[in-house]
């Protein structure tokens, strides 16, 4: 032992290169060193569940800085790197990620994209409704605005991921959870799909709730084109039902005697009160009109075109409102169609025999009065009859020959005094028309079938 | 530790080496070591560096090259032994009677 001692006195010169050995280790070795304790440490983290991870490593001690979801997690995070081998400190600079209060995530759609804002409780739930916001919208952007809170209630993902279903179903709108009040606002996209949305929400997790719905359904359209070049009418938008269906319809062929229509109506739930008893007028006032478009959005009722002379836009645009049911609202654009070249009497004949070999003006049963079908017809009559204002006119009643023949005669002349009446209304002097009846006298089809006594009753223009 | 020996074990057995080495010279050299009063000068440097890693007091990287330092300086101290050991046995048995 004493010669051990004596010996070491002597080891002092080896330490020379011994220094020079250390430099170089250590010159050589502290990179490489470093960048396997991260890449350790990193591995070490791989379960544990952080946001905004950073690892650096100097010499053997390791900072780790993160955003941890529990104190759990945070005290675990920083225990598995402290075991990775090598590693000699760990500086811990964890945190918990901020605590939100009320807890709150929204998802809001406008025209072009999807955003989803507030806050998510994890990075594996934020991703989740980012993917699902993005298979439930299909081509739509979908923006990520969230962060990272805790705070969550529990169920949340579950709710979101309802919610987030139900955004497609919007046209465009929001919907916000504030911890488990859940509100809605915005347009529904489809007829319908505000109640679907009111369905779907009863399925929300347990402890959730509806604070408010204020989803719009969509406006309830209807439209009606009349095209004067395609002799047509088209019918577009929505009806309540097959039956309202399929009265419009019947009541677009009476009042269109000329026009066909053209039916691309379908039948959707949402219609306002009424629907029924005010389209069919407005029918009415647009097959007054040369050409003329009808455009029901709700409970306002839209008719631009051209009336076929100014008495009859005057009467639209004053009288169509009254026939509408309450709260329906009507928006007139009615202009005057210029008047047609004067013809002479014999064209005038030509064009009357026209107008009503189509059609024939309606009254109702057993009675003098006209009835509402026949004002488009009687239009264009009284336009005509202003084309040819120098003729005087025979308006001619004629009656089946059911029933007394006296009572013929007198319903024949009353009809004729009617027409006559509606077209002095219209502005046209009286004086250029005489109404005559002739009872049954003057049949143009046998009286033996209900075909040949209906085109027995008639009213005839006979230019004089 | 056991880390560090697997990492950079070929520095270390380096520094075995070199400690043999001077250890097995050691005990044939003639002229004086190091005087008594610096030893302990040395022996107390060596304590406090120890003293200084153990409590890991010194941060980052010098903490680093002080671990690695002492780990083969320690290393060496073993080498220097071991062959003065060997050296001093050779010797003896070499050596004629007296």
């Amino acid at each position: 032992m004493r010669g051990l001692f004596k010996w070491s006195s002597k080891w002092w010169p080896g330490v020379i290169p011994l220094v020079i050995f250390w430099a170089i280790a250590a010159w050589t070795s502290t990179e490489p060193l470093e960048a396997d304790l991260a890449q350790r440490s990193a591995a070490a983290l791989k379960d544990t569940v952080l946001n905004k991870t950073r690892i650096s490593v100097a010499g053997r001690d390791v900072t780790l800085g993160a955003d941890a979801f529990s104190e759990d997690g945070r005290q675990g995070a920083v225990a598995s790197v402290e075991t990775v081998p090598g590693v000699r400190l760990v500086n811990d600079e964890t945190r918990l990620v901020p605590e939100a209060k009320p807890f709150v995530w929204s998802a809001e759609r406008d025209v072009v994209r999807v955003t989803l804002s507030g806050s998510s409780p994890l990075p594996a739930s934020k991703s989740r409704l980012m993917e699902a916001a993005r298979a439930n919208l299909g081509g739509v952007e979908v923006v990520d605005r969230m962060d990272l809170s805790r705070g969550a209630p529990p169920r949340f993902d579950n709710a979101a991921l309802l919610l987030l279903d139900q955004i497609g179903k919007l046209k465009e709108g929001k919907i916000t959870v504030s911890d488990t009040q859940v509100s809605l606002s915005g347009m529904a996209r489809e007829l319908g799909g505000r109640e679907a949305i009111a369905a779907a929400l009863k399925n929300l997790p347990e402890g959730f709730s509806v604070a408010a719905n204020e989803v719009k359904a969509p406006p309830y359209v209807f439209q009606a084109y009349k095209d004067p070049v395609a002799v047509t009418l088209t019918l577009t938008g929505n009806v309540p039902d097959n039956n309202v269906h399929a009265a419009l319809v019947a009541a677009a062929g009476r009042k269109f005697f000329s026009e066909k229509v053209v039916d691309s109506l379908k039948p959707s739930i949402g219609a306002p009160s009424g629907f029924a008893s005010a389209v069919v007028p407005a029918l009415g006032a647009l097959s007054r009109l040369s050409t003329g478009t009808l455009v029901v959005s709700d409970r306002e009722v839209k008719l631009s075109g051209d009336a076929l002379y100014e008495a009859a836009a005057s009467q639209i645009r004053a009288g169509l409102g009254k026939d509408f049911p309450q709260g329906w609202q009507f928006k007139p654009e009615i202009s005057v169609k210029p008047p047609a070249a004067p013809v002479d009497a014999t064209v005038c004949q030509q064009l009357f025999t026209d107008l009503l070999g189509k059609a024939r003006i309606r009254f109702e049963p057993g009675k003098a009065d006209i009835v509402a079908d026949s004002a488009g017809l009687l239009d264009r009559l009284i336009e005509t009859a202003l084309r040819c204002p120098t003729a005087n006119i025979e308006i001619a009643g004629h009656t089946d020959s059911d029933g007394d023949e006296a009572a013929n005669q007198t319903l024949s002349e009353k009809r004729a005094q009617a027409v006559a009446d509606h077209l002095v209304r219209a502005g046209l002097p009286a004086n250029r028309f005489s109404a005559v009846g002739y009872g049954s006298t003057q049949p143009i089809a046998g009286n033996d079938t209900d075909q040949g006594k209906a085109q027995n009753r008639r009213i005839d223009f006979v230019v004089k | 530790m056991a880390y560090l020996t697997t990492f950079y074990w070929g520095w270390l057995l380096g520094s075995v080496l070199l400690g043999f080495a001077m250890g097995w010279i050691s005990v044939v050299q003639h002229g004086d070591g190091i005087p008594r009063k610096w030893r302990w000068w040395v022996a107390a440097l060596v304590a406090a560096l120890v003293a200084a890693a153990v409590a890991r007091v010194v941060p980052g990287r010098f903490g680093y090259w002080l671990d690695l330092g002492l780990i083969m300086f320690g290393l060496y101290l073993c080498g220097c032994t071991i062959g003065s050991w060997l050296r001093d046995w050779v010797v003896s048995r070499t050596a004629p009677p007296a």
